[in-house]
């Protein structure tokens, strides 16, 4: 199957701009100084790429909306890598540092951004370090600074390290940190394809998305697009965690069955498929799968939401029949009232709230009714607050009460668990 | 401009407008906790949430912008759920203590819990505890009633500038707070009570006196400094409980700042409470009935010559009425020419000329400031002097606008891009006068602020209190005309001179001719009468003999404090007034009157717009407004003054000057006073500076406790106002102290000549070297004892004791 963006981590010393070089680096980066930027833009448009950070936006719609003006622009690379389960980009940063940064100077090229930064979850210092090591050699070789490959084109390009905020992720949170304040996302609109990062316009892609398109310009939208399916073309990286026998990043193309996944690539499910319970297809703010919807559905993004979830991160963490989903949704709920910034009120209020309960329930204390105030509260967050920290809180608890909502019943009536 | 239909009605608003001002506009009320019309916006309550056709999910009003055909519901069945989601999320860790909170009954989430809030919780977690702070004098806090709404922090970050309060923690730990233990130091802090949407913080000398429903709720005009801010008094029972600000977006905006919020409780303090006359027996002063006090009064003016009789008035606590009267009764029925109200300035020769109302106050109004890309100050802390101007500054340089100031030491600012340049006492003229010529040179200016402003389309120059009492007040102000011609700023579309007389209705006294060289309305008069400085001289060596004060105290707040002790014990002195002070005790009759929100009055503030301020409280039973005071004196001179109401005063007043007239009086628009230029322009210019070697002494007067109702306040009195010494004492540049041996808190004596002054000094890095500072009227001793009219600023000696 076609890989993408670990084709190179097999190799030793991926990481080097030597290595790189041998197996092709920065040729698209040649080839991309040739086009104009709108040609770049309409390339990755006809590719079909969106976003690997979660949203699944367009990517080259989302450049296309850089305003043509005087204004410095900024692009910005979303490595904060928050997301629960996630760990795709890691081994990105890890082992193929210059394909990002080729990715990020043809990128920047294109909406005509001189600078860039990758603002990197404080816990990665080594990938930090790989990756500043990389962009040393980058600068060292001409392809960074005043004049990238004496074409005249000026990249700069930083690697900011933030505090390990899950709020930094989003993408106006992550602006606010990378401008030195309080992580709190801001309000929309004004997007930061508008007003971004120092009131200039931004793009902000995550790695994944960035480092894809070195091979999109060499070989064409046409052909990524070709690859995966109608509408989630390519490929995409699967963070497979859980109760799987070999764990691990695997890189598909989108559209595979995501049992064959599991059971093909990740070595399948602890004790046999049949002691599958659930998994959680895209991050930790996914609703969850049953064993049934696990049987039939494909990874790409139209359809995981069709079945009720969202493909998210692509960091598919696997539950067998040992879990039990009320300890687990209760641990995921005091995972986002610990994240939630604060700023608005459903989120502030309303995680506290779902956790307390989760825990209330989880430790025997769960009263009759207690179910129906959890969905409640869950929709009453949910499309209210200024980011989506809010419904990622609240999707995981509602999705698991649709799924196993006789486990919660249990819970409640019992005050103990029903697996163990 | 974009048309949307909000709740099926249409309107037009201004690109770029949100659909809550556009609601706003149309009277649609959309409730909301963080949104402040004043403030930026944070859209963090979620209450304002309304359904727009075509949107998946309610939008936040307050933060998105209107667009051409968007169609909002702000009742339908999605906007009803989610408010009521959203007070849900609001009152579960909102402690429901509403009998026991000074918010209740006045409470934005009381009330909009009552519309949208749950009858019943379901809340039945532990809720959560927050921690209390020590906010000073003026905040009482209760954080567990805190909503996050962050408007406290978005106040001192915007507007006061001070950014003291901020949110720690995250999630729903997060604490509004101060990021230190300090009081809070901004001159803006009762604000916070007032825009905090629920019981959070509250006004602290207000904490548990009455509920909002008991109290009674007059609309005046604040006349403790010249910005004229517009207040609501609330009272109960003739006692004022404390004072809002009344939304004026001309002047105040919806701010106060703490000296007009706080100053009513020295409404109450050392009043003089009945008609008090000398004894004859005891010489002391006792009790007696208005018809003795005003026979008495009446018989001593009559006793002497007209012209050894004269007449001083303060502008701060007086209403125009006051002051009409004042120089109205002596001019016109006891015909002598020596009036003044200008106690603290030392140079007078601006009295030749003509001067209008131009030269005197402000030219651009409160508003156009924030509008100003250049802002020079000289001599002027615009932060204390009057606050709600300095918001307009500080907007203006958040805007973008570049400062300087030009000023004898390091100045307490909240400007922006502001350059402080500390000039030595004596040596602005030459400094001004340096500028005028670098930018009257050809080529390339040299210095910062020449640079600035030649580049400046609309610069402004303020003239503050400094500035005004200078010794050479007048070359300063000719330096700032001419400065400002130079920029082609003055007159036509923009004119950018100001001279700031900071002290409530300054600008009244102008108008109504409480001079001795001009008459009500800017009139000149033939025979000019002697000023303060003059009367005081005379009183002194007996050519004046009896002396009319209202409501000042020369041997408090003039420039030669010993010369006016000297003065008022030499001749007979009339003290009309609200407070007792050092001149009424001196006095051989005093007749109490009233202060602002006791009486009815008119107070013209520094823009020349001319206010009405209604009747709040009863003073004194007895106490007269001091107009009828004039008019019953002038009874005894058989000549009445022709107004028996004050209907009939006010009419007087437009007849001299239109812009008493009713029609003129709070008019939306001000009339600008752009329309004619200081009339100075072309003036010779003072040759020099002033030369003046070794240590020099400033008196300046003490922040906010600068007329006689401030001084009494004991709420004022508690606050330092960034200051690191204590009030009274000497401040003296820390390496001057070295030299001297002098250290902190450590008594010292002050020697100029023949006369000296002991007092407490005090290190404070914000003095330069080889000047000492002091305040005006505090202390023991006070240090004007060294100052007079001929000296300049007093060349002093200092030693330690």
């Amino acid at each position: 199957m076609t890989k993408i963006v670990y084709k190179h981590i097999h190799l030793e010393n991926s990481h080097t701009l030597a290595v790189y070089k041998s197996v092709g680096g920065y040729q698209a980066l040649e080839k991309a100084l040739t086009l104009s930027g709108d040609d770049i833009i309409d390339e990755v448009k006809r590719s079909g790429i969106r976003g690997r950070g979660g949203a699944g936006f367009p990517a080259g719609l989302k450049w296309s909306f850089i305003p043509k003006d005087d204004r410095a622009k900024y692009l910005v690379c979303n490595a904060d890598e928050g997301e629960p389960g996630t760990c795709k980009d890691r081994d990105i940063m890890r082992y193929v540092p210059h394909q990002l940064i080729e990715g990020m100077v043809i990128a920047g090229y294109a909406v005509r951004a001189e600078r860039g930064y990758i603002y990197i979850r404080g816990e990665f210092y080594r990938e930090a370090e790989r990756l500043q090591a990389a962009i040393d050699e980058a600068y060292a070789a001409g392809y960074l600074g005043n004049n990238v490959m004496g074409r005249g084109v000026r990249f700069d390009l930083a690697v900011h390290r933030g505090g390990g905020a899950y709020v930094c992720g989003e993408e106006t949170g992550l602006i606010e940190s990378l401008e030195g304040k309080k992580g709190q996302p801001r309000l929309k609109p004004p997007f930061p394809a508008n007003i971004g990062l120092y009131g200039g316009p931004t793009v902000i892609n995550n790695v994944e998305t960035l480092t894809s398109v070195p091979d999109i310009i060499l070989n064409g939208g046409a052909w990524y697009s070709a690859l995966g399916v109608e509408k989630s073309s390519g490929t995409k990286v699967f963070a497979v965690s859980g109760h799987v026998n070999k764990p691990g990043n695997y890189e598909v193309e989108l559209g595979i069955p995501l049992k064959v996944l599991l059971e093909e690539y990740a070595g399948g499910v602890r004790g046999g498929w049949d002691n599958l319970k659930g998994v959680i297809p895209g991050g930790a703010s996914s609703p969850v799968f049953t064993k049934a919807v696990c049987e039939t559905v494909t990874m790409d993004y139209d359809a995981i939401a069709k079945a009720g979830s969202m493909l998210g991160s692509g960091a598919v963490i696997v539950l067998d029949r040992s879990v039990c989903i009320v300890r687990a949704i209760a641990r995921l709920s005091r995972f986002y009232r610990h994240e939630s910034c604060g700023q608005c009120s459903p989120c502030r209020e309303g995680t506290g709230w779902l956790s307390q309960i989760m825990q209330r329930i989880e430790q025997g204390k769960g009263v009759r009714g207690d179910i129906d105030l959890l969905l409640s509260v869950a929709s009453n967050i949910q499309g209210k607050t200024i980011c989506a920290l809010g419904d990622a809180a609240a999707m995981p608890v509602a999705g698991a009460i649709r799924a196993f909502r006789e486990e919660f019943e249990y819970h409640i009536e019992h005050g103990r668990c029903m697996v163990a | 401009m974009p048309t949307l239909i909000i709740d099926g009605k249409e309107i037009s608003v201004q690109p770029g407008a949100t659909i809550m001002e556009a609601a706003r506009l149309l009277g649609v009320y959309i409730p909301h906790f963080c949104y402040h019309p004043q403030l930026s916006i944070a859209g963090n309550c979620r209450m304002c949430l309304v359904e727009v056709e075509k949107m998946p999910r309610p939008v936040v009003s307050c933060a998105m912008p209107v667009s051409e055909g968007m169609v909002v519901k702000t009742d339908s069945d999605m906007v009803r759920k989610g408010r009521q989601a959203v007070m849900e999320f609001l009152l579960i860790n909102h402690p429901l203590d509403c009998p026991v909170c000074d918010q209740g009954g006045e409470c934005t989430l009381q009330d909009l819990a009552m519309k949208y809030g749950p009858d019943r919780s379901r809340y039945h977690e532990h809720k959560r505890h927050a921690h209390d702070y020590d906010l000073g004098p003026l905040l009482e806090t209760e954080m567990n009633r805190c909503i996050h709404c962050t408007r406290c922090i978005r106040f001192t970050d915007e507007v006061a500038g001070t950014s003291e309060m901020g949110a720690i923690y995250r999630g729903d730990h997060m604490q509004v707070g101060p990021y230190t233990s300090r009081p809070l130091s901004s001159e803006l802090t009762g604000n916070l009570a007032e825009l905090c949407p629920v019981g959070a913080l509250n006004n602290k000398p207000f904490h548990f006196q009455a509920r909002g429903w008991e109290l009674k709720k007059s609309d005046t005009v604040c006349g403790h400094c010249a910005v004229g801010c517009q207040q609501r008094v609330d009272h109960l029972n003739d006692q004022i409980k404390r004072v809002m600000a009344r939304r004026c977006l001309e002047i105040n905006q919806t701010w106060l700042c703490d000296k007009g919020r706080f100053a009513y409780d020295g409404l109450t303090r050392n009043r003089l409470e009945q008609p008090l006359l000398r004894s004859e027996e005891n010489n002391r002063l006792m009790p007696v009935s208005w018809v003795t006090a005003l026979d008495r009064a009446a018989e001593l003016l009559k006793r002497f010559k007209p012209e050894e009789v004269a007449g001083l008035a303060s502008e701060a606590g007086q209403g125009a009425e006051e002051l009409y009267a004042f120089q109205d009764f002596l001019r016109n029925v006891v015909g002598t020419a020596h009036l003044d109200h200008r106690l603290r300035q030392r140079d007078f020769s601006a009295d030749e000329v003509p001067l209008t109302r131009a030269d005197l106050a402000m030219n651009t109004s409160l508003s156009q400031l924030a509008k100003a890309d250049l802002i020079l100050l000289i001599g002027f802390e615009p932060r204390y002097e009057t606050p709600l101007l300095n918001v307009r500054l500080r907007q203006a340089t958040l805007n973008g606008a570049r400062a300087f100031a030009v000023q004898p030491r390091r100045m307490h600012h909240s400007l922006a891009n502001l350059t402080q340049i500390v000039v030595r006492p004596g040596a602005e003229v030459a400094y001004l006068n340096s500028l005028l010529q670098e930018l009257q040179a050809e080529g390339i200016a040299q210095s910062e602020l020449a640079v600035a402003w030649k580049a400046a389309k609309q610069p402004v120059v303020l003239l503050g209190n400094y500035a005004i009492v200078h010794p050479q007040a007048e070359a300063m102000r000719r330096a700032a005309v001419a400065l400002l011609e130079q920029a082609r700023a003055l007159g036509g579309q923009w004119n950018g001179f100001n001279r700031v007389a900071g002290r409530g209705n300054a600008a009244a006294a102008q108008d109504l001719g409480v001079v001795p060289h001009r008459g009500p309305g800017y009139r000149r008069l033939e025979r000019h009468g002697r000023h303060a400085q003059q009367i005081l001289q005379g009183a002194a060596n007996g050519e004046i003999r009896v002396l009319l004060l209202l409501g000042c105290d020369p041997t408090l707040e003039g420039v030669d404090t010993a010369l006016a002790r000297a003065a008022l014990s030499k001749c007979v002195v009339i003290y009309v007034g609200a407070v007792e002070t050092a001149a009424a005790a001196m006095a051989t009759v005093v007749l109490p009157g009233l202060t602002n929100n006791e009486r009815p009055t008119t107070l013209t503030n520094v823009e020349g717009r001319a206010q009405r301020s209604a009747m709040a409280v009863m003073g004194p039973v007895q106490a007269k407004e001091d107009w009828r005071i004039f008019r019953a004196l002038s009874d005894r001179f058989a000549k009445p003054l022709p107004y028996n109401t004050r209907e009939a005063l006010r009419a007087q007043m437009a007849a001299v000057d239109h812009r008493y007239a009713l029609d003129n009086l709070e008019a939306g628009e001000l009339t600008a006073a752009c329309d004619h230029k200081p009339v100075t322009t072309g003036l010779p210019l003072a040759a020099d500076g002033m030369g003046g070697s070794g240590l020099l002494l400033v008196v300046e007067p003490a922040h906010f406790q600068d007329d006689a109702v401030t001084r009494q306040s004991t709420i004022l009195s508690q606050l330092t106002l960034g200051r690191t010494a204590p009030l009274g004492a000497l401040r003296i540049n820390p390496q001057d102290a070295g030299g001297a041996g002098i250290q902190e808190g450590q008594k010292v004596r002050l020697i100029c000549g023949d006369r000296q002054v002991e007092c407490v000094a005090s290190l404070d890095e914000s003095v330069p070297a080889q000047v000492v500072f002091g305040d005006m009227g505090q202390g023991g001793a006070l240090l004007q004892d060294l100052c007079s009219w001929e000296s300049g600023f007093p060349q002093v000696s200092l030693v330690g004791l």
